[in-house]
């Protein structure tokens, strides 16, 4: 049920998604200060929105959503404007420490791998992030980013596809069957 | 099993386990004859392992105050007492804010390890306070519809949970709601005693290496918590009772509990 007009929405909730919107920003941005203002400009507009949140829906997933308008309307902006956004032609843009815990991958690994999905094309490293990183559900991303299912699908192919071409020894990665 | 040829959805749904359970079979079956594929799948889900590997310790960071104060939301709208409860955070320690950072998004947190073992106990107490000091709104659900607000926990939860009896302690239910998001959702019930003071158990799915019951009790900023995981599942009491109290309120979820027979936790 829609939540009434000055109702607020919850703050614990929006505090403890903080950390996985910063995180997503800056793999998105590729800059931590421009992550966290386009994390503060979502907050504002969540909060600008708040009538369009059902309360008890995934306020995460909602978050996420209002994020990717927030990013696009800018970088529409910004290509408008001729800023230069790194990432988006394949630059990556090392603005970011890796910290590494101890565990089977090591930092030079997991710092190759943050790269490549840097360089992946914006719409394939959202899905690849919001499916593998963020684990939110096809349909929800289908949402967050205002794209056909089949759309996700076939942009997180693609990208598992670039991933791995990045990665191989071997051989090109094998062509999956594709049948409708 | 539904025999349809095996599409590229079908192999990235099964990488990231979402695959509907009519195509597994034919996925694996698949799977069976393509070493290629196989290959596929297992470098696909090395690189999800990864890359949460990779970024997971970014949620460890303390959230900067001008972010704290945007989830704060413009003033004219956020109740004022609730404001009054953040401005604590504001002005505390970054282990506090740290605290809240790691959060329940930190995926398969160590106790042992990670070297701030009340880090949990920290987070529970925050979030009773906001809500017990709300007088307004402390529940989404309140105590009268018990059942529908047990069958929505225990949905979001993906386990049964169960509103404990504590009236022969003194607490009355008020009632519930859902706490933070989509990872690690927590159940909270809150209870009332006839002096108005508050109690919160915040229930939620816990994964531990070592299986031990560990129990836990620590004060943040006056509020007590007592704090056990068991069967992959965490529960946090917490409130502004003295220890004993808050131990024995504890006890006596603790039995029904282990007299419930809890069903199997995921």
């Amino acid at each position: 049920m829609p939540i009434a007009d000055d109702a607020p929405l919850p703050q614990p909730d929006l505090l403890a998604a903080i950390p996985r919107l910063r995180r997503y920003a800056r793999v998105l941005t590729g800059d931590v200060h421009r992550a966290d203002d386009l994390v503060q400009d979502t907050l504002a507009r969540a909060w600008e929105k708040r009538r369009l949140w059902t309360a008890g829906s995934d306020l995460r997933a909602w978050l996420f959503t209002i994020m990717h308008n927030v990013f696009v309307n800018q970088r529409a902006l910004a290509r408008r404007d001729r800023m230069h956004v790194s990432l988006d032609d394949g630059e990556g843009s090392e603005a970011w420490q890796i910290p590494v815990r101890a565990g089977q991958y090591t930092r030079v690994e997991l710092t190759e791998l943050v790269a490549h999905v840097g360089r992946l094309p914006t719409d394939q490293r959202e899905v690849l992030l919001l499916a593998a990183v963020e684990e939110l559900k096809y349909e929800e991303i289908a949402l967050a980013l205002e794209i056909p299912l089949g759309t996700v699908m076939s942009r997180l192919s693609r990208a598992r596809a670039k991933l791995r071409l990045a990665f191989a020894d071997a051989p090109a990665a094998t062509p999956l069957k594709v049948v409708k | 099993m539904n025999p349809l040829p095996v599409t590229d959805a079908d192999l990235n749904a099964y990488v990231d386990g979402r695959l509907d359970a009519s195509r597994v079979a034919a996925v694996e079956e698949a799977l069976a004859h393509d070493p290629a594929l196989v290959d596929w799948v297992a470098d696909a889900r090395r690189h999800n392992a990864a890359l949460r590997d990779a970024l997971d310790p970014w949620l460890e960071e303390p959230i900067p105050e001008r972010l704290i104060a945007a989830a704060a939301g413009p003033a004219e709208v956020t109740q004022p007492r609730l404001r009054r409860w953040l401005m604590p955070a504001f002005a505390a320690a970054a282990t506090l804010l740290l605290g809240l950072a790691v959060g329940w998004y930190a995926r398969d947190v160590d106790l042992e390890r990670d070297g701030t073992p009340t880090t949990f106990t920290r987070q529970a107490a925050l979030t009773h306070a906001l809500y017990a000091g709300d007088v307004n709104r402390p529940v989404e659900v309140w105590a009268p519809e018990e059942k529908r607000l047990v069958t929505w926990l225990s949905k979001r939860l993906g386990f049964p949970v169960n509103a404990p009896d504590l009236n022969g302690t003194g607490f009355a239910l008020v009632g519930g709601r859902l706490v933070a998001g989509h990872e690690n959702p927590t159940a909270l019930f809150m209870y009332e005693n006839a002096d108005k003071q508050r109690l919160s158990l915040q229930v939620r799915k816990q994964r531990v290496e070592g299986g031990e019951v560990a129990f836990r009790y620590a004060v943040e900023n006056g509020v007590g918590v007592f704090y056990w995981i068991e069967d992959n599942c965490s529960y946090a009491l917490s409130g502004n009772l003295d220890r004993g109290q808050l131990l024995s309120v504890g006890r006596v979820i603790y039995g029904q509990l282990a007299a419930l027979e809890a069903a199997p936790r995921k």
